[in-house]
């Protein structure tokens, strides 16, 4: 049996992935770790996994800067391309320098055959590579592989931050080594992602979204005697307060006393006061709910997206940084929703572009479509197997010496 | 007139300020548009809220309008980072200009 790490960096986005391909290599029988800074991330992981903490608590002042990255991305306003620089300058870049020594050290412990980083947590395949053990990548945001073609100088901009900080941790190469080229895998499929040249070890095994833990308490009462159709409204995790108090305020605008049930995300004392057909918690049982939804409106997060569409619902995307533009340019070509600009877009638009996705069957057409086409590229069973390919790959390898 | 050596007609800065305002308006909606104090000087980003898909969608436009005469996409791809984010209109027209 295998003994596989993810590494991960303090983003739900990019973790949750992790989690359904982990508990799934863990049914098979193979050993799963995570290296994290967070110790939080203890509770999410499936049965048998183990977290491999990073930590460097010799003096109260490294352990400060371990808790300062824990929600650094939500500490600031950022839009649109700008974010990008941000994205790399403050958050990316600082984090898996901060992370390396950590990753090595966890490495030499808990001896993996196989390491998984995340796309950006470059630090985690730096450590591989230098360390010569075999490592397949996991992209959580595949919007950013895209970002390759409409926009070439950023791509080329990105990778020239991450080939800097691969130089300051001892890679001589003068390449990315971000993505493996063993198996760099895209959770998405090729219909929802659009053509690409890409080389071979990409694999699109499809959204996985299969065994996360279930725990989240929610008015399922209050939900099920409505009538009205159902939407979810959320704007994800990386969103400070600011955004969430102008994007709700017109959420509210647009539907309170409506004839729609709306579960909306966001911490309820955000405002004093809440529409009387609105349900509004923290946290909400995301996968359990959208199979009784009708749409979903949200900030083209990648994973809410991949969600969304698995169950065949249509959207309205408001995407408001990052590679969100380009998720919710795939939703829009592939017909499967409405996409309005974050910073311009009025109640008025958002009621009638959710008006129009419900009314027209085109979008709930599209958006099944989509769905298929993610049940089809194998989700987790594929991920764990093209995994598994990569231990054959280290034994073939280790017979060679 | 001799057609085959006839010039094409220059653009003045207003003349190409004006097709540009008018694909702004097709990517961004009139109502917006309306809104905004579109000058010279507004730069994509920070002025006018585009972001990369929208300032993708605009720049398809420029290429097929000016098409024959200019290599706007290539021109738009080699900027980095920040040149994309302080992007204005007049470095887009000068361009233009130069190219006529």
């Amino acid at each position: 049996m295998g003994k596989f790490v993810f590494i991960v960096p303090p983003l739900t986005g990019h973790i949750n992935p992790t989690l359904s391909v982990g508990a799934e290599l863990l049914d098979r029988g193979h050993q799963v770790g995570w290296i994290s800074l967070d110790e939080n991330l203890g509770t999410q992981l499936p049965e048998g996994g183990q977290l491999l903490l990073i930590r460097y608590d010799q003096n109260d002042q490294e352990k400060n800067n371990s808790e300062q990255y824990l929600d650094i991305i939500t500490k600031k306003i950022v839009y649109g391309i700008e974010s990008i620089k941000f994205l790399y300058e403050e958050v990316l870049v600082p984090l898996n320098r901060h992370m390396f020594d950590g990753i090595v050290a966890q490495l030499d412990l808990f001896a993996p055959d196989v390491v998984i980083n995340d796309h950006q947590l470059f630090a985690g395949a730096a450590a591989a590579y230098l360390k010569g053990i075999p490592y397949a990548t996991s992209v959580t945001a595949p919007a950013a592989v895209k970002m390759m073609e409409d926009l070439p100088k950023i791509h080329e901009w990105e990778i020239n931050q991450i080939i800097e900080l691969q130089k300051e941790l001892g890679i001589e190469e003068i390449k990315s080594v971000a993505c493996s080229e063993l198996l760099t895998m895209v959770f998405t499929s090729q219909a929802f992602f659009g053509n690409m040249e890409l080389p071979g070890y990409y694999h699109f095994p499809g959204p996985v979204i299969s065994h996360r833990k279930k725990m989240v308490a929610f008015d399922w009462n209050k939900f099920n005697t409505s009538n009205a159709p159902k939407i979810l409204i959320s704007i994800g995790t990386t969103f400070d307060h600011e955004y969430k108090k102008d994007f709700f305020s017109k959420v509210v605008e647009a539907f309170g006393g409506e004839n729609l049930q709306v579960v909306l995300v966001s911490d309820p004392d955000l405002f004093e006061q809440w529409p009387a057909n609105f349900i509004v918690q923290s946290r909400v049982p995301q996968l359990d709910l959208l199979p009784h939804l009708n749409a979903v409106i949200c900030h083209a997060g990648h994973n809410t997206v991949s969600e969304t569409l698995y169950q065949g619902l249509p959207l309205v995307v408001i995407p408001i940084a990052y590679d969100q533009s380009h998720v919710a340019g795939r939703v829009v070509a592939t017909g499967c929703g409405v996409r309005l600009n974050y910073r311009r877009f009025r109640a008025h638009h958002l009621k009638d572009a959710v008006r129009e996705i419900l009314s027209e069957p085109a979008y709930k057409k599209a958006a099944e479509e989509i769905g298929r086409s993610f049940k089809e590229s194998g989700g987790t069973t594929r991920a764990a197997e093209l995994l598994e390919s990569l231990v054959l790959y280290k034994e073939a390898a280790t017979m060679d010496k | 007139m001799d057609q085959l050596t006839e010039e094409p007609k220059k653009l003045s800065n207003e003349e190409i300020f004006d097709v540009l305002n008018q694909f702004i308006t097709e990517v961004i909606g009139e109502e917006f548009v309306d809104e905004m104090d579109i000058t010279q000087d507004s730069s994509f980003t920070k002025d006018l809220e585009m972001d990369s898909i929208e300032i993708v969608a605009f720049s398809e436009k420029v290429k097929i309008h000016f098409g024959q005469n200019i290599n706007f996409t290539g021109w738009l791809s080699n900027m980095d980072l920040d040149e994309i984010i302080s992007l204005k209109l007049s470095d887009i027209i000068n361009y233009i200009r130069q190219c006529q």
